[in-house]
Order: structure tokens, then sequence, then C-alpha cells
């Protein structure tokens, strides 16, 4: 058995065995440790590409399966410039190379999934490999006929040629194209001959997922395995006191070892069910720490007070809004807005298997970020970097919840201290209370209208805590003013509308809450702030909302297609009818650090259902360059949209003594299957490669659901999430 | 202290405790992990297994509570044209992250054994299961799509 046949295709039996041949049981069989000690019998035609003397193609995977379709789309870029067959292709997790790495903005290239960048970053490159290891082929095939190498022709993972219709497979091929140098600049195909790129290939994973089979981070096991639960202090900064049962717990049956951390107490018990029964057991004294004061009262007076600040950072002046909007007082008109902070409760709670020896880690779970994973488990262990082997298997989801990897870090030093591998699973409570959140925001807008009833001058004010001074620092945009985060002004400071006068300022407020990216982050509040303003002022000029954008628009045709093609196909022109309300909203999303631009477009269809409106239908136009394949693609926004409605809806965290307030689906309720409107997905294909996809339906989605709202009752909900009341119609 | 049951089809003694969760039971002691854990208190249905042939939240039931009746799991149910639920689920290829997706189908199959013709209110009222990827729009197809081919 080779060492990379794809387990998903062998059956549970074969694989469990296939899998325990060489100690990782992972449904996407990616030992790049063994790769790297060259133990593998195939040949390596570039960084992505290997094949066996068998003929088995194997493609690199370097971005986790989160959901997202990773683990077919990307290998599809590959195959299809080599021309594999692709029924036949295996998938294996690559990691530790240059190619695998992706930049984001300045900082020091990093394997990871986020920011939408999966495809948008590495669709030349894959491409670009996938066809240099089809000339590499070519080349080796036209010597042995002794004919040209445009003589020849590829398909299904043979060389055909042309002449005499002989043919070669690639696996008799590859071990001498394994020594031709790796041609650099390879001529690419025309979109014209794409066989599976823009196609609606099915994805690779379905059957492991529909059987049981897939393995995540919580399945994994190995030999001579330890299993851990975990208790953290509850307030954030708060430490661990005292343990005053240890002695009585440790009796238990199956309880090995209490660890005690700074700030968490570990059980660590052979099975997972007596070391979560030994830590609800233990009679554990916290400290809140310094933070027991933090409350969401606290957290929205400083917000607030930032909205009043005199001055602001700005972010982006153009004309002269601030002198404007100051000369005319009788004619402001002044909306104000607020999002909380979110958890991204991914339906997997955050676990980490890790096994550490002498000389080398092996770390299993799910883990979003290689190399910041990789960092922080050298440093605990006092290990080098390359001696750290990350096994990354299929992610129950993640939405940026698992690229942080502190619950990697904790079954690291449980490992450590029992020396044998560690499985640590966080219960669903510990997932949502000790989550990286995303930030709370808040937002003033004001404007003042021309004769017309359009912005002459609008001043945005964002306030809350700022994501990038918490985690990454050196990503602040310096000003003579101060710093600011470019993320909180998402949405605002890059405008696509036609604003004559136009001033957004940021204000941070520093707080000692972990924070994180999560699915459009930023967008996720400044498109709720500009597209409800938006709304706002359409409403008091007696605008019909789609004109009124469709006139702010004017200097951008890419926008207002897409604009039009949700207007169009929701049948805007068309009365709604005395039941149904409709809301439209437009986002430009700009990539951030400029790595791509989507438009997406959405129309909020709200239906009477006895005494509640019911959100029933939401059409979707994206632009977002090519689509690789559509089955994920739709996928994407259907998923999207699901989850701007939860957020919508439901989703808030709430602080109290320091500590977050919510800890399960009772207090933190995701959406139900009884909730989930009618999608529309209507693709605008562009001629530009693929652009971000998995984020950019997100943001649209709050601030049309509250124009329609505004359009059903006459009131628009102001602050995240539109809770219950707001939904009640009136007879 | 041991239960004996019946998992998938083969009667299988758990030694322990009667009050260990039925879900940790199967998954640690028998190693069978397509069924999840997602929430531990009976909210999101992804730990859901059939018991006698009805679903149920294993996360919050005792494996005592099992003594003698008959469990399945996931990879208990068929895999092949005979199960309609699952061709279903791959002909639409419903899963994103896939978490949820056992205990769906688990929750699914249960249904259809009581209602072979779902309306959309019935789904909306037996299918409680969460799914924080959103994949609902296409497990309500595949609902209608296994009712068809059944
Ligand atoms: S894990 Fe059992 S219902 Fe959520
Ligand atoms: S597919 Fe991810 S939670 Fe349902």
């Amino acid at each position: 058995m080779s060492h990379h046949a794809s387990p998903v295709l062998l059956g549970r039996r074969r694989f469990l065995e296939v899998a325990a041949a060489f100690g990782a049981v992972l449904a996407v069989p990616l030992d790049a440790a063994i790769a790297r000690r060259g133990e593998v019998a195939d040949s390596e035609l570039t960084d992505w590409v290997f094949i066996d003397q068998a003929g088995t193609v194997t493609l690199g995977l370097c971005q986790p399966e989160v959901g997202q379709g990773s683990y077919t789309v990307l290998p599809s870029i590959l195959a299809e410039e080599l021309d594999a067959d692709w029924p036949a292709i295996a998938v294996r997790w690559v990691m530790g190379r240059d190619a695998y790495k992706i930049q984001f903005r300045n900082e020091k290239p990093s394997q990871k999934e986020g920011a939408s960048t999966s495809t948008t970053k590495l669709y030349a490159r894959l491409r670009t490999a996938g066809a240099a290891a089809r000339i590499m082929l070519v080349s080796v095939a036209a010597a042995r006929w002794g004919v040209a190498a445009g003589q020849c022709e590829t398909r299904d993972g043979w060389v055909h040629n042309r002449a005499t219709g002989e043919k070669l497979a690639y696996g008799t091929l590859a071990p001498d194209a394994a020594k031709l140098p790796v041609p650099s600049d390879p001529p690419l195909k025309e979109r014209s001959a794409f066989r599976l790129i823009g196609k609606s290939l099915p994805r690779r994973d379905t059957a492991a997922k529909t059987n049981g089979s897939a393995i995540f981070g919580l399945d994994v096991t190995l030999p001579g395995m330890l299993n851990a639960a975990i208790r953290i202090a509850p307030a954030i900064g708060g430490w661990l006191v005292d343990v005053r049962n240890e002695a009585e717990v440790l009796k238990q049956p199956g309880v090995r070892h209490i660890l005690k951390l700074d700030d968490a107490v570990i059980a660590v018990a052979d099975r997972y069910w007596q070391a979560q029964r030994a830590v609800d057991l233990l009679d554990v004294v916290f400290s809140p720490g310094e933070n027991g004061h933090l409350s969401t009262a606290l957290i929205d007076n400083l917000a607030e007070a930032g909205l009043e600040a005199e001055i602001g950072v700005p972010a982006l002046s153009q004309g002269d809004a601030l002198r404007i909007i100051g000369q005319h007082p009788d004619r402001v008109i002044e909306s104000r807005f607020s999002v909380p902070h979110l958890a991204h409760a991914a339906m997997e709670p955050m676990n980490a298997t890790v096994h550490v020896q002498k000389d080398r880690v092996d770390v299993w779970g799910s883990i979003q970020s290689t190399d910041a994973t990789v960092t922080a488990v050298a440093k605990i262990c006092g290990l080098h970097e390359d001696q750290i082997h990350l096994h990354v298997g299929f992610l129950g989801g993640s939405f940026g919840g698992k690229i942080v990897p502190s619950f990697v870090a904790q079954a690291a030093k449980a490992a450590k201290a029992l020396g044998r591998p560690v499985k640590l699973i966080r219960t669903r409570e510990m997932d949502i209370q000790h989550d990286h959140f995303r930030p709370n925001n808040k937002g003033r807008l004001r404007a003042v209208l021309d004769a017309d009833g359009y912005p002459l001058a609008i001043h945005a004010r964002v306030c809350g805590q700022s994501l990038f001074a918490t985690t990454r620092p050196y990503w602040l945009t310096r000003t003579p003013l101060g710093d600011y985060d470019e993320s909180m002004v998402d949405g605002l400071y890059q405008q696509t509308y036609a604003i004559p006068n136009l001033h957004v300022d940021v204000i941070q407020t520093p707080l000692p809450i972990p924070v994180y990216f999560m699915r459009s982050v930023g967008s996720s509040a400044g498109v709720l702030f500009w597209e409800s303003f938006i709304t706002d002022l359409a409403h008091h000029a007696g605008i019909d909302q789609y004109a009124y954008r469709r006139h702010l628009l004017r200097d951008y045709p890419a926008g207002l297609r897409v604009l039009d093609a949700a207007a169009r196909a929701a049948g805007w022109d068309r009365p709604a009818g005395p039941d149904i309300a409709r809301g439209i909203a437009f986002n430009t999303y700009f990539g951030r650090g400029g790595s791509f631009v989507s438009e997406c477009a959405e129309v909020v269809e709200l239906k009477r259902v006895g005494d509640r409106w019911k959100v029933a239908r939401v059409v979707c136009a994206m632009d977002a360059g090519l689509v690789v394949n559509h089955n994920t693609f739709n996928a994407q926004i259907q998923g999207g949209i699901g989850f701007a409605l939860t957020s919508a809806l439901k989703s808030e965290i709430t602080f109290r003594d320091g500590a977050a307030e919510q800890s399960n689906f009772t207090d933190y309720p995701l959406l139900s299957i009884a909730e989930m409107p009618e999608i529309v997905p209507v693709i605008v294909e562009s001629d530009r490669p693929p652009q971000g996809a998995g984020e950019i339906m997100v943001a649209p989605l709050a601030p049309a659901l509250s124009q329609a709202l505004l359009h059903a009752t006459g009131r628009r909900p102001d602050r995240m999430p539109f809770r219950a009341e707001w939904f009640q119609a009136h007879a | 202290m041991s239960v004996t049951f019946s998992l998938n089809g083969k009667p299988v003694t758990f030694d322990g405790p009667d009050d260990v969760p039925l879900l940790w039971a199967v998954r640690e002691h028998f190693s069978l992990t397509g069924s999840k854990f997602g929430c531990g208190i009976g909210m999101c249905g992804a730990c859901t297994m059939h018991l006698d042939g009805a679903a149920v939240r294993t996360c919050v039931m005792a494996v005592g509570h099992v003594r003698g009746r008959a469990v399945t799991t996931i990879e208990g149910l068929p895999t092949d044209e005979t199960n309609p639920v699952h061709q279903a689920w791959n002909e639409l290829d419903v899963p994103q992250c896939g978490y949820c997706q056992s205990g769906m189908i688990m929750a699914t199959t249960s249904l259809l054994a009581r209602n072979p013709n779902p309306t959309d209110q019935d789904i909306d009222q037996t299918i409680t299961n969460l799914c924080r990827c959103a994949t609902y729009i296409r497990i309500r197809a595949a609902i209608h799509a296994a009712a068809r081919r059944a």
C-alpha cells in the first residue's frame, strides 16, 4: 500500500488499517513529515504534483478544508492545467515550503486559510504548477518517441502522439520528468479549453461526510492516547488561584493528572468522558484578574463617548464634508448603529491532539493556521519549528475562529506534561466563552443632502475595539493624527458610490477582550452602518432605494451591473404586494491589501405570516470574477447568507464581571432550517480571474433586511442583532 | 457495572457507569466516531443516533437507558442504492464542513420512516438539528428527493 492512497476511497475498515500503519488517522492522508523525509516512492514534478509508478497522480493541498470546498476546488485547478484524470487523482496535505505560503499584506508569508484568499491567491500559482508539470511529462514522451513536443497532446493522465496514435501514461513518464528543470513560465490554457475550471464539479469529500468516515480533529485516535478536558478562568485575563480537591478527583477512575496552567485547569484521563467529569468535579478558585469590572454597559459607554469625541483619526477625507455639515446644522440627518462582539461557534468545538517526543512533536486537530500553530507549539515544547509536524484533516467549520491556536497550545502543554499523546476537547461552553470574538463597533453617520435629495456631504464616525491594534499592530495605518484600523471602516473608507464630500474617521476604544477575524469581519459592521444610512437618506428624500443606489453608482459600471442584476432577479420594478416587503443593499468588497475586488448586491424579501414578518427570500447577485466551481460557489452563497442571517437575527456576546455571558446554543442560538429563506443566486460572470467569494455575501444582508423592515413596519432597527420585536406585524 | 445493547446489529457490552452519555460510550469504547459532539446539551443534534429506529440525541442520554435495546449510528446505515437518504445527500452534494451531517442524515432517516412524504412544515418541525454552515437549503431539497426515491 502506497503512503498516499486516498482512504476516502478505501472504505472505512481498510482506511483504519492503512491509517494505523503510519500512525495517522486522517481522512486527508497527508503526512508531510513522511514526504519530507523522502520515504514516498513517487516522483515529485513540482511542489504540487507527485506521481507514482502505478500512475496515481497526487496533488498537494495547502489550505485546510473547513467546508468551503478547498479539497475539491484547489486540486481541480492543478488538474486542469496538468490534464490529469480528475476522478482518479489523490490529494495530499502539504506544508513547510515557501510555495505553500501566502503573503497577507506586509506580513511574512505564511501558510493559512483566511480572508477569502485560498482561490484568489493560489489560482495563478496552481495553474502554473500544473502546466509546468504537464510540459515536463510531454518532454519525456516526445524524447521517447523522437518527435517534437508540439506533436504531443495530453488528456486524462496520458500523453498522446498525434502522428502515430501511441500513448504513454503519466506514471511511466514521471520518474524521468522529475529530473527535468521546472519551466518557470509555462503557457496556460485559454478559458475556452477548460474542462474542470468554471464547471460544477461535485465535491470530493461528500461520500466521506455522509457515511461517517470523514475524520475531523475530534475523531483522531492514536495508540496510547489520553484525553483532556479544560476549564478556563471565566474572566478575561483571570487566573487560577487554587484547586481545592485535586487529590480527591485524582482518585476517580481513569483520571491520570490534573494540570494547572496560569489561567486554566486541565484534567487528563483515559477517556474523554472521565476527563470531563473530573473537570466538572474540580473545586476551582479563579481570580477575575484585572478585568472583573468589564461589562457590556461599560463597553457601550466607551464606544458612545468615542462617537461624541471632537476629532477622530481620519481614514478618508474627500471634499469638505465636516465644514458643510457644520454650516447646516438644521439640515443634518443623523443615524446611529451598533454591533456587538460575536463568537464564531463553528459546529466542531476547538480541539487538538498532540504527541510530544524527544525530537519531534506531532499535532492533529481542527487547525486553520498552519504556521501560527507550528510557532506556538515549538515554543511550548522548546523544539525547532521544523520538528513540529502538523496533520490537518477536515475541520468542522472555522469562520476564522480556529486560526488562533490557543486550544492547540493548551493541548501541547498537557501532552508535554504527560509524555503521551493527548487529545484536548473544549466543551461548547469553553469554545464560545473563550473564543477570540469579532469586535464590537458603533457608528454615527451624518449627512447633508443636495437639492435633489442625494448626499452632498457625509461624515461617518466609527468607534469600537480595534482588531488590528489587538492582533496586528503593524497593520495599523499611521497618520499625523494617530493610527487607525482600516478594518473598522471597511465598506466606508473605500467608496464606489459618488459622494462629493465624505469624511470617515475612527476612534479606537482599547479593550482587553481577545478578538479575531470572522467571516467578512469589518464589513459586517461597516456595510451595515453605511447601507442602512443610505436607506435613511433615500427614505428621507422620498426616492426609491434601488434608484437611489443606481444614482450613487453612476460612475462605477462594475457595481451597477451587479446591482441591476439583483434588482432584475428580484422583480424590483413590480409592486411587492401587500404581504411582502423588500430591501436592497450593495457593497464593493475590497480584499485586504488590495488583494481582490468583488461586487455584491442583495434583495431581502420579507413575508407576512400571521402577525410576524419572516425572511422569505434573498436574491444575491455577485461578481467575484471567474467562478472556478459553480457547485461550491453556490453552496458558499447559501451558507454565507445563512451565516449573515444568524448574526442579524440572533448573535450577541455580552460581558459581565469580565466574562462572556453566553456559552452554548441556548443563549448563543443558531439559525434553524425553519428560518432559512429561499436563496436566488445570480452569478454575474466577468473576465477577471477568481476574486474573493466566501465572505462577500455576508455584509449586505443585514442592511437589506433592516430596509425591508422599514418598508414593512415603518421602523428600522439600528442595533444588531435585530430582535424579535422588530418583526412584529401590525394589522 | 456494565450495559449490554445492540450496536449496529451486533451485541456489545459497555464496561462502565450507567450514566456515561451514550455518545461518548459509542465514540470512545466502540470506536465509532461518525456521531459528533456539538453542544452536549441536546440542542444541536450532531450526536443523533437511532434507538429502536427513532432519532435520539445521545449526548444527553445515559448509556444505561439503552440496555437491551438497539442503537444504530451513521456507520450502521446502508450506503448503497437501498438507502435513498444517502443517495439524495450525495447527489445534491449537501455537506460543507460536514460536521453536522451524520446527525442530519440520522434525523432525516428517522423522519422518513414515520412520514414517507414530509411537507416543508413537517421538516421545519422535525429537523431541529443545527448546521453552522447553513446547508439547510440542500438538506431540505435532499429530504424531498429522498422521499421521492423511496
Ligand atoms: S451534541 Fe448532542 S445535541 Fe448537540
Ligand atoms: S455542514 Fe458544517 S455544520 Fe453543517
